[in-house]
């Protein structure tokens, strides 16, 4: 990816001066559609407030669960929200080492999504367990009753992984933001200046700032590297280390992950197409970089779609019979719908990224990365809610489940609070890094400069 | 009195903090809320806290009398168990004997004498108002027909109530809505005496069942249950266990689905069949015949196999197959009742039958005249038939109603001649049909609140004695008559009943002091004696009587369709005629066959139903010339495909929440006649259309996929008698060699974690044998565990969604033929395995499941945060989680409404929202005895700890023990060739061993 | 009437060396929820030296400990009428205050209506406490183990938090089982 600035080879007005104005426009005054969007996030928020209250007066019971369908919707969404926060790290992180310079656009809005996606995945453990009030029994603290933990749960391996990720990811997005709010520091005034004085960590842009800078943010995006693989392999144990046919399986972890990096890719470009309409960032984030992400939308779901194959065969290659029965109720059982929706969504609609015309078409790319998030959400609905209800080894307690008006409450609720912080965040920081995009930049000739001066 | 009220106050505070503490401090909110300990006046002696007492008494929940002791602690009745000495149940009890405690408790019973006001509402009354009112009444009553009508009371309160009768010029009635009438009829036909027998199973050698379901409703089904375990049971002990058994009749029951065939004859025809096999047996001299048989050849002569067979729907073949393997087994018993004698010919049925068991020489053996039960001197059906007349047409001034409810069993016409009745009464404690259509209401007592005794059998003597104090400002109908019959002076009801005794103390005294005597028939529960056997010879004029025994095949059965069924009503084997409706265990337990809880159903053969378009839960609706009535369809093919079978005890217009407004009541479809022998018909034509409605039905049985593959094993006859001991036909599934390794280092892991801590020394392995030959599905072990493991009912809504917390669910998988129709099937009670190598634990973040060092897994209630991945994890699917707070005061689930809640089990946990429960083999009981053995410094003996499903289980299924003694009952059962585990190859290591059902599959079903 | 008095178990104690119950004129001042009859175990265990068993008789063999009865209280009260224990001689109002006490107890039982205690010691609905078991570890004597030096308390209170903490604390320095089934099921 050595040639990678010259990809970026920008218009001639596209100067540091202009990356800097053009960026900080995003944070101007917010317009009433700004307000409107930010609204209709809230309400959705208020609305999975309100179901959280009534599931902790009356209990879980209002949510859909039926024996022996015990876990459902709300883990759904943890594993799709968690699955969602990948991509951002991948971006964010991996593209940097690979020096792969079209990153540089489009990974600010990948993190804060990283982030605030990393925010709502952990709040579902907590709202689904049955005496929430309890939830700090899962952290191991000393007390008098020498009481601990199991570390041999997944669950407590679990915590642990969502836990790292959120505070790594969560330091390397503030860490990216420094050179930039310094920046906008610059052009602010009233109490966002002080915010940003406050956030920008007196930053001055002096040498050895800048070299200490790249260096600490060169060992973290090392460090996020792994977590990238771990954390959603261990959330893929959650299932495969269950003895349910249909979660009992050594692909598990490939396979989550591979999918997580899909969802999240497809909700980036589903984030970032308004946003590059809204603030007019069509020099900045170009066609290129769709297109990029398109290809990783295609790599990352053809694997999952190779999963898929491979799932299938291997339960009938295994001739185990429980494996076959599992795998048979999945594809022909009562919930058929969901399985073809995940199938078609996930692995046949991508393909149509191979056609250039597509790939570069931004309706198409925003309807598709539609889809493939919705296909993502009914691919952890089948594995959780069809594996259980049609469990093969006591079919005399099988039972269809549906879901109530609890569930969809929460889950509301859930895209409510991680677009009110994504909405909150574009408005008050640069949603494209400033920094990293001029790097990409030929360096300033004299008279530009001068008018920038 | 004040003693009690007291009390009773006392017993209140501790059922709410019993239930209330653990839900308000388990939620960690605030802190423990004041408790109130108010001491008693006087510690009654034979009560210390903390400690349980049995109080030996009688079984009133149906006419069977069986014995039991009931457990009390702290003055709450909060189980019942079967009384070892009785000799009706042998310590053992059904699921509506266990309910008994939900009748004690029932939130809908009368706390107070109620009359009916001038505007027609009731309002209460004090005793001493009530009681001389209907004094007056009966008075000015006398000559214009007063009339006490009963349930089944063999009794001295039945005594009691003829005496008064007498005495004011009224009269006595009796009423039982199943009275066995046919039955009593047949017997006057064949040997022309109309009592009712009482059957020895344990000793028959083949069992042939026409349409009497002794397992669920027939005569004395614990008894029965019993006996025939013993008697059908794979080594049951025996030379003669494994007694075939067949079943004939429409519809598959309970006892149906346990035979080793099923013969469908055509409805009405099961007398035909009987003969035919009689006269097989005397042509061909299978059996050596009686002297006077002779006399038969006549009637015989007419019904030869080929004659009937026809008729029958049976091929000529299979009835002399069938006479040959009854003829030959040298120990053959046939009864007839239930569904075949509901008939219109149900007396010449039974008539047929009984000659059927004197050609093999039965009578007399197997079946014994001399011991006859109580319940044959109920009245008949005509008789109520009579009285509704004499109502209706204003002949009744008084009608005094105690024990029974035909204003249910007769919806129409009793309910309207009622009104014709100048003054009704009802001594009921819930508010029934009859009751709620009475002037007056003097509620009794509960059965488990006085004293009383029964004769459930000639010979057998069953007291009765209080074992709490009344609940309610009820009062026992005893007393109120002795009062009204102005005898009070001779004391109260319990001496009345003592001087009966007396007369059994100069006859059984053996020179016992009176005391003495009934010191000890209390302590037992009643006097337990042989009534002498009484020979019987055919009556004259038998070979006449048979005239319609085998009616010709009519034509519109076969034409079939919607427009003429043939549709049978037949009891609730929970509910029974629904007096068991508004007991929320009743309601919540699956229907042995069906599986259907809290509503009704109507039983449709597939083909039927493919005929008219008919899927599962869809209404049909039933009219007869009677009336009608929408139930929806349950498509099964244990129901002949030219009938439809509608079960009793639903459709309840009142008697309480549980059982108002709850679908339909099927009595509505019969008529009101009574038919040639004085019985009802229960088995009418009806048109049955669709209504278009929807239901999901109620029912615990999941995925159709199920075959029951890896649940339950069946061994044919012969390679079960091929079994040596060491053999394991079933040990292949254990574990697959490419794991063997593994489970051979897992072994290792868990052998090193024995030498640690806790685990450390010399410990148990509580384990539990289940035989499947035995078990026949009653589900009598379901209540047990609910009532002993403080286990909430969840209702009709959470159930139809699966949320039932049933710890132990019966898995009920047909036993197909080659041709796919079933002629049995196999019942599996499925509970919490305890598995040695549980999936359960590892997952479990918080330990709140775990293993014990005594090998159980177990479940921490106040540890458990609720993730549920335990359940997940489980391959058995018995763990179940509590979604709602279900004892929350007058919250919207709770499961145990004032004073319900004090038959909760204080030495159990009552769970609260949020956590997940289970099995645990009753640890409460374990640790109770391990406490128990340690203040002796001894160890647990076995068989010392019994769990509750053990314990109540009529046909001695379940075996509990240590695994790791090896001279336990438990261990020598785990060793037996029969013996698997359920999903063995998951190397789960449980610790339920189940031995596989046999059935002697060599002949195939027919019909 | 000494006769009497003898005839109860206090009878064996010699007046040497015995503990005398403080005369308490404040109640407002102890420790411990006011009861509905001012009972003072300090005087019936302390310093009559009654057994804790004789009762709380069930400690010993059931779960439960049990609460006496009224008429395990009048077996005594019947002639014991109070406030001619040594240490109130010349003391009239506290005698009187006593006797009242007493007066109260057998107006209860006429009345029948027996004294609402408030519980001091309770365990969650969850915890199964086997009193018999411990005494049987600990002796007859050791109830002061977890109810704290009753003998000494005009007003009973609670000594020790009951918390598990505490109990299975106890049950490590005994080397007893710690197994969760043994006290939750």
């Amino acid at each position: 990816m050595a040639e990678a600035p010259r990809q970026t080879q920008p218009s001639t007005r596209l100067t540091y001066d202009y990356v800097t104005r053009t960026i900080a426009r995003t944070i101007g005054n917010p317009t009433r559609g700004y307000f409107l969007l930010l609204g209709a996030a809230v309400a959705l928020l208020a609305v999975g407030i309100i179901t959280l209250v009534y599931l902790l007066r009356y209990g879980l019971g209002l949510a859909g669960y039926s024996h022996p369908v015990y876990w459902a919707v709300f883990i759904t969404c943890f594993v799709f929200w968690v699955g969602i926060a990948h991509s951002g790290t991948l971006i964010s992180a991996i593209l940097f080492l690979f020096r792969s310079g079209w990153r540089t656009a489009v990974y600010r809005t990948a993190e804060a999504m990283t982030v605030f996606a990393v925010m709502t995945a952990g709040l579902f453990p907590l709202i689904h367990i049955g005496r929430q009030w309890y939830f700090y029994w899962l952290i191991p603290y000393p007390n008098e009753r020498g009481l601990w933990p199991n570390f041999k749960s997944p669950l407590i391996w679990d915590e642990f992984a969502i836990g790292t990720y959120f505070t790594v990811s969560t330091v390397f997005l503030i860490m990216g933001l420094i050179p930039d709010v310094a920046a906008i520091r610059d052009l602010a005034t009233g109490w966002r200046k002080k915010l940003y004085t406050l956030t920008s960590l007196g930053w001055a842009g002096t040498n050895e700032q800048w070299r200490h800078y790249t260096r600490g943010y060169l060992y973290l995006a090392a460090l996020a590297t792994p977590l990238v693989l771990s954390v959603h392999s261990v959330v893929s144990w959650d299932f495969a280390m269950a003895i349910v046919p249909g979660w009992h399986a050594t692909i598990f972890a490939p396979y989550f992950v591979a999918g997580a990096i899909y969802s999240g890719v497809a909700m980036v470009i589903t984030l970032l197409v308004p946003i590059r309409k809204a603030f007019h960032l069509e020099d900045l984030v170009t066609m290129h970089h769709f297109e990029n992400l398109a290809k990783l939308c295609l790599l990352t779901g053809s694997i999952v779609g190779y999963a898929y194959v491979c799932e299938y065969f291997i339960a009938w290659f295994s001739g185990n019979p429980n494996e076959r029965a599992a795998f048979w109720y999945r594809a022909f059982g009562p919930y058929w719908w969901a399985t073809w929706t995940m199938i078609i969504c996930n692995a046949f609609l991508p393909l149509l990224l191979w056609f250039k015309k597509i790939r570069t078409n931004l309706t198409a790319l925003f309807v598709i990365s539609i889809f493939v998030n919705i296909g993502m959400w009914f691919e952890r609905y089948v594995i959780i809610v069809v594996s259980l209800a049609g469990e093969p080894y006591a079919p005399w307690a099988n039972a269809v489940y549906n879901p109530t008006w609890a569930d969809w409450g929460i889950m509301a609720g859930s895209f409510g609070w991680f677009f009110m912080w994504f909405l909150l965040f574009v408005k008050n920081f640069p949603a494209v890094s400033i920094t990293e995009v001029k790097e990409v930049l030929p360096p300033p000739r004299r008279a530009v400069s001068r008018a920038a001066r | 009195m004040t003693d009690a009220i007291d009390r009773r106050r006392f017993l209140k505070v501790l059922g709410v903090t019993g239930t209330g503490a653990a839900a308000l401090s388990a939620c960690g909110i605030g802190p423990e809320p004041t408790e109130k300990l108010i001491p008693y006046l006087i510690q009654p002696e034979d009560q210390i806290p903390g400690i349980a007492t049995y109080y030996a008494t009688t079984c009133r929940e149906c006419a069977a009398g069986c014995g039991i002791q009931v457990r009390v602690r702290e003055g709450r009745a909060v189980k019942l168990e079967g009384n070892p000495e009785s000799p009706i149940n042998r310590g053992r009890l059904c699921a509506r004997g266990q309910a008994a405690t939900q009748g004690l408790y029932n939130p809908d019973r009368i706390t107070s004498p109620l009359v009916r006001n001038a505007s027609g509402v009731f309002e209460a009354i004090d005793w001493d108002g009530a009681i001389p009112q209907l004094g007056a009444k009966v008075r000015e009553a006398s000559g214009r027909g007063t009339v006490f009508l009963t349930g089944a009371e063999a009794s001295s309160f039945g005594d009691l109530v003829g005496e008064w009768m007498a005495q004011v010029g009224g009269r006595r009635l009796s009423y039982e809505p199943f009275a066995f009438e046919a039955l009593r009829a047949g017997n006057r036909l064949a040997f022309g005496t109309g009592t009712v027998p009482s059957y020895d199973f344990a000793n028959a050698r083949y069992l042939l069942s026409f349409g009497a379901d002794l397992l669920d409703t027939w005569l004395s089904p614990v008894e029965f249950q019993n006996g025939f375990a013993r008697a059908h049971a794979f080594d049951a002990g025996r030379p003669a266990s494994m007694a075939k058994f067949v079943y004939v009749g429409p519809r598959m029951s309970l006892t149906g689905m346990n035979a080793d065939e099923w013969v469908a004859t055509r409805p009405g025809t099961e007398g035909a069949l009987s003969l035919a096999m009689a006269q097989v047996i005397v042509s061909q001299r299978l059996a050596p015949l009686p002297g006077d048989v002779g006399r038969l050849a006549e009637l015989l002569g007419r019904h030869t196999p080929r004659a009937v067979a026809a008729a029958i729907g049976v091929e000529r073949e299979a009835i002399v197959r069938l006479a040959r393997e009854f003829a030959n087994s040298r120990g053959g018993l046939a009864v007839a009742g239930g569904m075949a004698a509901q008939y219109p010919n149900g007396a010449e049925i039974v008539a047929a039958v009984n000659i059927l068991n004197y050609v093999v020489g039965a009578v007399g053996t197997r079946v014994k005249f001399g011991a006859d039960l109580g319940v044959g001197e109920t009245n008949t059906f005509a008789d109520l038939a009579a009285l509704t007349a004499d109502m209706a047409a204003g002949r009744v001034a008084v009608l005094l109603v105690h024990g029974a409810n035909p204003a249910h069993s007769l919806p129409g016409a009793f309910q309207q001649a009622l009104g014709k009745v100048g003054f009704k009464v009802s001594f009921s404690s819930y508010m029934d049909e009859t009751a709620a259509a009475c002037d007056l209401i003097l509620p009794d007592h509960h059965p488990l609140e006085q004293w009383a005794d029964s004769r459930p059998r000639a010979g057998v003597y069953a007291l009765q004695q209080p074992v709490v104090q009344p609940v309610f400002d009820t009062r026992p109908t005893g007393e109120v008559i002795l009062r009204l019959a102005g005898r009070s002076g001779g004391g109260t009801f319990k001496d009345y009943v003592q001087g009966k005794w007396r007369e059994l103390h100069r006859r059984f005294g053996a020179g016992k002091s009176f005391e003495q005597f009934w010191f000890d028939a209390l302590q037992q529960g009643g006097l337990y004696g042989d009534a002498p056997a009484r020979a019987v010879r055919l009556a004259n004029g038998i070979d006449t009587a048979f005239s319609r025994v085998a009616p010709p095949a009519d034509a519109e059965s076969e034409t079939g369709g919607e427009v003429d069924q043939t549709v049978v009503v037949f009891p609730h084997p929970v509910l029974h005629d629904g007096r068991g409706a508004n007991k929320p265990w009743l309601q919540e337990l699956p229907d042995p066959v069906s599986k259907i809880a809290w509503h009704s159903w109507v039983e449709v053969h597939p083909d039927t139903a493919a005929k008219w378009g008919v899927a599962a839960g869809d209404f049909l609706l039933l009219k007869s010339s009677f009336g009608a009535q929408k139930f929806p369809a349950w498509i099964t093919s244990s129901v002949r495909p030219d009938v439809l079978a509608v079960p009793t005890g639903q459709g309840h217009t009142a008697f309480g929440r549980y059982a108002k407004d709850r679908s339909a009541n099927a009595f509505e479809l019969l008529g009101v006649q009574a038919n040639s022998y004085g019985g009802r018909n229960f088995s009418v034509r009806a048109t049955a259309t669709k209504t278009g409605e929807h239901r999901r039905l109620v029912t615990t049985e999941g995925s159709p996929r199920e075959r029951g593959e890896g649940t339950v094993e069946v061994l044919s006859l012969a390679r079960a008698r091929s079994l040596r001991p060491g053999d394991a036909p079933f040990h292949h599934a254990e574990t697959p060699e490419y794991a063997a390794e593994a489970v051979e280092w897992w072994a290792e892991r868990q052998h090193e974690k024995a030498e640690l801590g806790d685990y450390r020394g010399e410990q148990p392995r509580w384990g539990l044998a289940v035989d499947l030959s035995k078990c026949t599905g009653c589900s009598a072990c379901v209540t047990a565990c609910y009532a002993e493991n403080n286990i909430a009912t969840a209702g009709e809504e959470l159930m139809e969604r699966g949320r039932e917390m049933s710890w132990i669910r019966i898995e009920r998988y047909w036993l197909s033929d080659e041709r796919g129709a079933p002629y049995g099937a196999v019942s599996s009670p499925m509970m919490c395995q305890q598995c040695g190598n549980a999936p359960c634990e590892p997952v479990c973040p918080v330990y709140a499941a775990y293993h014990t060092p005594d090998g159980l897994n177990a479940q921490v209630y106040n540890r458990c945060v609720g993730t549920r991945y335990c359940s997940n994890n489980c391959p058995y699917k018995v763990r179940y989680f509590n979604w709602y707070n279900y004892a929350e005061r007058g919250g919207e689930w709770e499961a145990w409404p004032e004073p319900l809640s004090m038959l909760l089990n204080p030495d159990v946990t009552v769970r609260e929202k949020g956590v997940m429960e289970k099995c645990t083999f009753c640890v409460q009981r374990i640790r109770g005895a391990q406490n128990q053995a340690r203040l002796q410094d001894r160890n647990v003996r076995d068989g010392e700890i019994v769990p509750a499903c053990a314990q109540s289980c009529p046909s001695e299924a379940i075996v509990f023990g240590d695994l790791n003694d090896r001279r336990s009952e438990v261990s020598r059962l785990a060793g037996n060739p029969r013996g698997y585990h359920v999903l063995a190859g998951l190397n789960t290591k449980p610790a339920v061993t189940y031995l596989a059902r046999v059935v002697a599959a060599e002949a195939p079903s027919h019909g | 009437m000494v006769s009497l008095v003898l005839a109860l178990p206090l009878a064996a104690q010699t007046p040497a060396g015995r503990y005398q119950a403080p005369v308490v004129t404040d109640t407002g001042d102890l420790k411990g929820p006011r009861q509905p009859i001012f009972f003072r175990h300090d005087i019936h265990a302390g310093e009559d030296q009654i057994p804790c068993m004789y009762c709380h008789y069930s400690a010993a063999v059931s779960s439960e400990p049990g609460i006496p009865s009224l008429q395990t209280c009048l077996g005594c009260h019947v002639v014991v009428s109070g406030g001619t224990r040594a240490g109130l001689e010349g003391d009239t109002g506290a005698a009187q205050a006593e006797r009242a006490q007493i007066q109260q107890l057998r107006t209860a039982w006429r009345d029948r209506k027996p004294p609402e205690w408030i519980r001091i010691h309770a365990l969650p609905g969850f915890v199964r406490f086997p009193h018999q078991r411990h005494i049987k570890a600990f002796g007859a004597q050791s109830c002061s183990k977890c109810h704290g030096d009753v003998q000494r308390m005009p007003q009973v209170y609670q000594v020790e938090t009951l918390r598990m903490g505490w109990c299975v604390r106890c049950h490590v320095e005994n080397k007893v089982s710690r197994d969760c089934s043994v006290c939750h099921y």
